[in-house]
């Protein structure tokens, strides 16, 4: 079967299997390989994309359930102001390590702070619960947020 | 300007934080079929029947392989005890027992599915003490005839179920116990821990002109070189291994995984090649994880509540293959007394064989169980002698020259009251006791530790555009050691900014041995080898722009990218030109270092089974912790972490704090919340990340962080090791802390909310009880 979507701010026309999963179609049939396959069962968050701008974990979200939806992953997100100052905050800061959950901690930032610019840490550490990172024990991955927020409202 | 102790952004980064940076299971090659593998649903049983025929007879299936296909031979990092496939018996759950090549990742795991395996049961050997026994079923009745990797002259204590046994046993001992005013004896158990990277292991293999090639994410490329070389029964140069970014280790990916297995399916399905990728199940209940272990330790006091003997044994879970482990036994002996002087010390370490699946490294190999035990124990001993905790750690704490066990004199052991301090300074224990609220408590805890001195090298190559590569086999499991240290050490040589040099990923065919990201050693080893290329580099670089400056070349210096008279900035010349003008009249300009830290002077004889005889490099470690428990729910929540921790000197500040604070997060996850059990069967009853629980950003508090900088002469810019000590001590002062806070010794690993519960139960019959007295 056929899906037609937007990937990224552009429009495209896939081919999937009924049963196929949004994360093994932009893997594989998009070979945007930027969102992570890590558990396949929706709790490490690795795989998080955003669908018409809410984090879905795509490895237990059907791609054809994406059907004339915006899907927007981490390739997508230098096109955007706040994607593109988080991805810098991460570098700077700290907030990558071993990078394999970036990605999905990303996406999930970007929905987090396009709801709400300025949440408490609490509130941060609260909203990341669906995102696990193995390497930085989170600190320098709210380091990174907070940069992007003061980087944000100084302009 | 210097760029050491400098935030530096990490070369890989802006690729990792883009999507662009591509791991080992991205990884794709032209033509790449799929490979699965059929594991053992069982811990212990005899094949008694394998079938390929059904899925060879799959449309799609290019190759279905067993042990009849693969060398009759066994493979291992220390024993050669492991065959590639399960022959005529299992010895644990998901061990390999054939693996299949086809179209589509789909179509290899039905095609393994279609295999048709069945297994007769046989009692699993589970239970670590039960296992030494005498009428104990043996897990590997031929562990006879098994050979050392380094040959017969290597071999080491072992005995049936016994896979590897260290032995000190100094005089005095039992004098001190038959004279002493009070023994104190506790018992200790810990669970395996899972390494838990986020990204599964996968590997991609190619069979081409009688070589082996072999794509993979992974920590150590020379080991699963040799490893792959054991189970193919070739020579290591006929294996390439070529690395690509690692989402993870954590010392799970240091020995060889899927990588033989994709390399045999490669060659089975006529060069094709193939890619193996675990599923989250295959690769949790397969990991080489932590070991289980059993601590028995007791210590002899006098009238002052002074140690003055202690004995410690440990049991500690190898699993059904020994892997690295063996190596890894002496290591009680070095951590036995902790950082405390306890007198003559007898230490028994026995690694057990079971059917379960072998253990391995994880971050702070062996070291995390022992001081929790330490740790505990000091605390039980304070109490039994109304003693204050810190005090009395203080009153036994080693000193600059003290002797240990095995004979090595710690010269700098005074760091430690350095460490004490700082901590005391930022978290006054006097203040934290007086006010202690109910359900709230602290810990405190010291250790000390090794930085590993295995080998390294690199070349550090000059383009003529004046920017740098370095060649190397080192790998940056995401640490930063490379993507930072190594790279910052190079520019700093070389007056080039960091973002002028570029670090290969390794390739066993390119670059020269190095031993991988493991025991805090690449910052350290690779780092100062870097250092030595590119000092050649430097030199070579002042003989060519000594002819272009016209001035002798010991009146010149490398620096801002340029070749210059000392003394006379304004008379240089820029690298980059240099570089071109050697390339066309001397040749390209390049240099070499290799690194290896020797092992400090020991006594040989005062142990047996020796594998580790000393610690190199050593490091000093003080945590303190503050948890609250609730006494409903039993969980606990960390309200506070402090380290002190020595490092020589900080490379990367962001890249040392996040060594720290992912340390000790993945302790805390080991202390609170990783629990991963072993049924009677033998089987995991953890198996997915839902019920293996690890820490999210509102368990773990931001660690507050004391660095010690004792340069290390031998050290690039004197760093020492820094990414295993953060893990060796949250287990120690979490339950120090817990313990405190409920008023009832926790002694098991993990403390999870059902032990808490169950130990405040205790604790409200005991008060019930007294009341009614």
């Amino acid at each position: 079967m056929d899906v037609t979507l937007t990937v990224n701010g552009r429009q495209a026309q896939v081919e999937i299997e009924p049963a196929e999963t949004l994360l093994g179609m932009l893997r594989e049939r998009l070979r945007l390989t930027g969102t992570k396959e890590g558990c396949n069962e929706g709790e490490c968050g690795a795989c998080t994309v955003l669908v018409d701008g809410l984090p879905v974990d795509s490895c237990i979200y059907s791609a054809a359930a994406t059907s004339g939806r915006s899907v927007e992953t981490v390739e997508g997100l230098a096109d955007d102001d706040l994607g593109r100052e988080l991805q810098a905050a991460f570098v700077a800061a700290g907030g990558v390590q071993c990078g394999f959950c970036t990605p999905g901690f990303l996406t999930t930032l970007v929905a987090v702070l396009r709801e709400n610019p300025e949440p408490s840490e609490p509130e941060l550490r609260e909203a990341l619960a669906g995102n696990i990172c193995r390497c930085t024990g989170y600190s320098q991955i709210l380091d990174a947020v907070a940069a992007t927020i003061s980087g944000r409202n100084r302009r | 300007m210097s760029v050491i102790g400098e935030r530096v952004p990490r070369s890989d980064g802006r690729a990792k934080a883009s999507g662009e940076a591509e791991y080992g299971v991205d990884h794709a090659e032209p033509d790449m079929i799929w490979g699965a593998l059929v594991r053992s649903p069982v811990s212990s049983g005899r094949i008694t029947r394998l079938d390929t025929a059904p899925a060879l007879a799959m449309p799609g299936v290019h190759a279905v392989v067993t042990a009849a296909d693969a060398p009759d031979t066994r493979a291992g990092w220390v024993l050669r005890d492991q065959r590639l496939f399960a022959a005529d018996r299992v010895l644990y759950e998901g061990q390999p027992v054939a693996a299949v090549a086809a179209d589509t990742l789909e179509l290899a795991r039905e095609a393994a599915a279609a295999v048709v395996l069945e297994i007769e049961p046989l009692p699993a050997v589970v239970d670590l003490d039960a296992a030494l026994r005498p009428d104990a079923p043996l897990v590997h009745p031929d562990w006879e005839s098994y050979v050392p990797a380094l040959g017969p002259d290597a071999d080491y204590p072992r005995h049936g179920n016994l896979a590897a046994e260290s032995v000190s046993d100094p005089p005095g001992v039992d004098d001190a116990f038959a004279r002493a005013h009070r023994v104190v004896t506790d018992e200790f158990v810990v669970q395996r821990q899972y390494q838990a990277y986020i990204e599964p292991k996968s590997a991609v293999g190619i069979y081409r002109d009688g070589r082996f090639t072999v794509h993979t994410a992974h920590q150590f490329p020379y080991n699963v070189r040799d490893r792959v070389s054991q189970f193919l029964d070739v020579r290591p140069s006929a294996v390439r291994i070529v690395g690509h970014t690692i989402g993870g280790g954590f010392g799970a990916k240091l020995d060889a995984a899927l990588e033989p297995y994709a390399a045999l399916l490669s060659k089975a399905a006529r060069g094709r090649a193939v890619k193996l990728v675990n599923t989250r199940t295959e690769d949790l209940i397969t990991c080489p994880s932590r070991e289980g272990a059993i601590t028995r330790v007791r210590s002899a006091l006098d009238e002052d509540g002074t140690i003055i003997a202690r004995e410690l044994e440990v049991i500690a879970d190898n699993g059904a293959y020994s892997g690295e482990m063996p190596w890894l036994a002496s290591i009680a002996l070095h951590c036995a007394r902790g950082v405390y002087r306890a007198g003559p010390t007898r230490v028994t370490a026995r690694l057990v064989y079971t059917n379960t699946a072998p253990t391995g490294a994880f971050r702070g190999v062996n070291g995390t169980y022992l001081y929790h035990a330490v740790e505990r124990h000091m605390d039980h001993i304070a109490a039994e002698l109304g003693v204050d905790r810190r005090e009395y750690r203080l009153r036994h704490l080693f000193d600059d020259g003290e002797e240990l066990l095995n004979g090595q004199v710690l010269t700098d052991a005074g760091i430690l009251r350095e460490g004490f301090e700082a901590i005391e300074a930022a978290a006054p224990w006097a203040k934290l006791e007086a006010e202690r609220r109910p359900y709230r408590g602290i810990g405190i805890a010291a250790a000390w530790w090794l930085t590993n001195p295995m080998p390294g090298t690199a070349v550090v190559k000059l383009h003529e555009d004046g920017t740098a590569a370095v060649i190397t086999a080192a790998t940056d499991n995401g640490s930063g050691a490379v993507s930072m240290g190594v790279t910052q050490i190079v520019a700093e040589r070389l007056g080039i900014p960091p973002s002028d040099v570029f670090v290969t990923l390794p390739d066993t065919d390119v670059a020269g041995f190095d031993a991988g990201s493991q025991g805090s050693r690449t910052t350290r080893i690779v780092g100062k080898a870097s250092q030595i290329a590119a000092d050649e580099v430097i030199t070579k670089l002042k003989d060519v722009a000594a002819g272009l400056l016209e001035a002798a070349a010991d009146d010149l210096e490398v620096a801002d990218g340029t070749v210059r008279v000392k003394g006379a900035p304004g008379t240089s010349v820029p690298i980059a030109v240099v570089a071109a003008t050697a390339t066309n009249t001397v040749g390209p300009i390049q240099g070499t270092g290799s690194f290896v830290t020797p092992f400090p002077d020991f006594n040989p004889g005062c142990a047996t089974g020796l594998m580790l005889p000393s610690f190199p490099t050593p490091t000093y470690h003080v945590h303190l912790a503050e948890v609250e428990v609730d006494p409903v729910t039993g969980t606990v929540q960390v309200l506070r972490y402090l380290v002190a921790q020595e490092v020589g000197a900080v490379i990367s500040p962001d890249g040392t704090y996040g060594q720290v604070m992912g340390g000790v997060t993945q302790g805390i996850g080991y202390a609170l919340h990783e629990s991963l059990r072993i049924g009677e069967d033998g089987r995991y009853r953890e198996r997915t990340l839902e019920s293996y629980r690890l820490p999210l950003a509102g368990d773990v508090p931001r660690v507050e962080f004391f660095p010690l900088e004792h340069p290390d002469p031998d050290g690039p810019h004197g760093a020492k090791g820094v990414g295993e000590g953060p893990i060796l001590l949250p287990a120690a002062v979490i339950a120090n802390a817990v313990s405190d806070a409920i008023g009832r010794p926790l002694n098991n690993i993990p403390i999870t909310p059902e032990e808490v519960l169950a130990a405040l139960q205790t604790a409200e019959l005991r008060n019930d009880e007294e009341h009614v007295r």
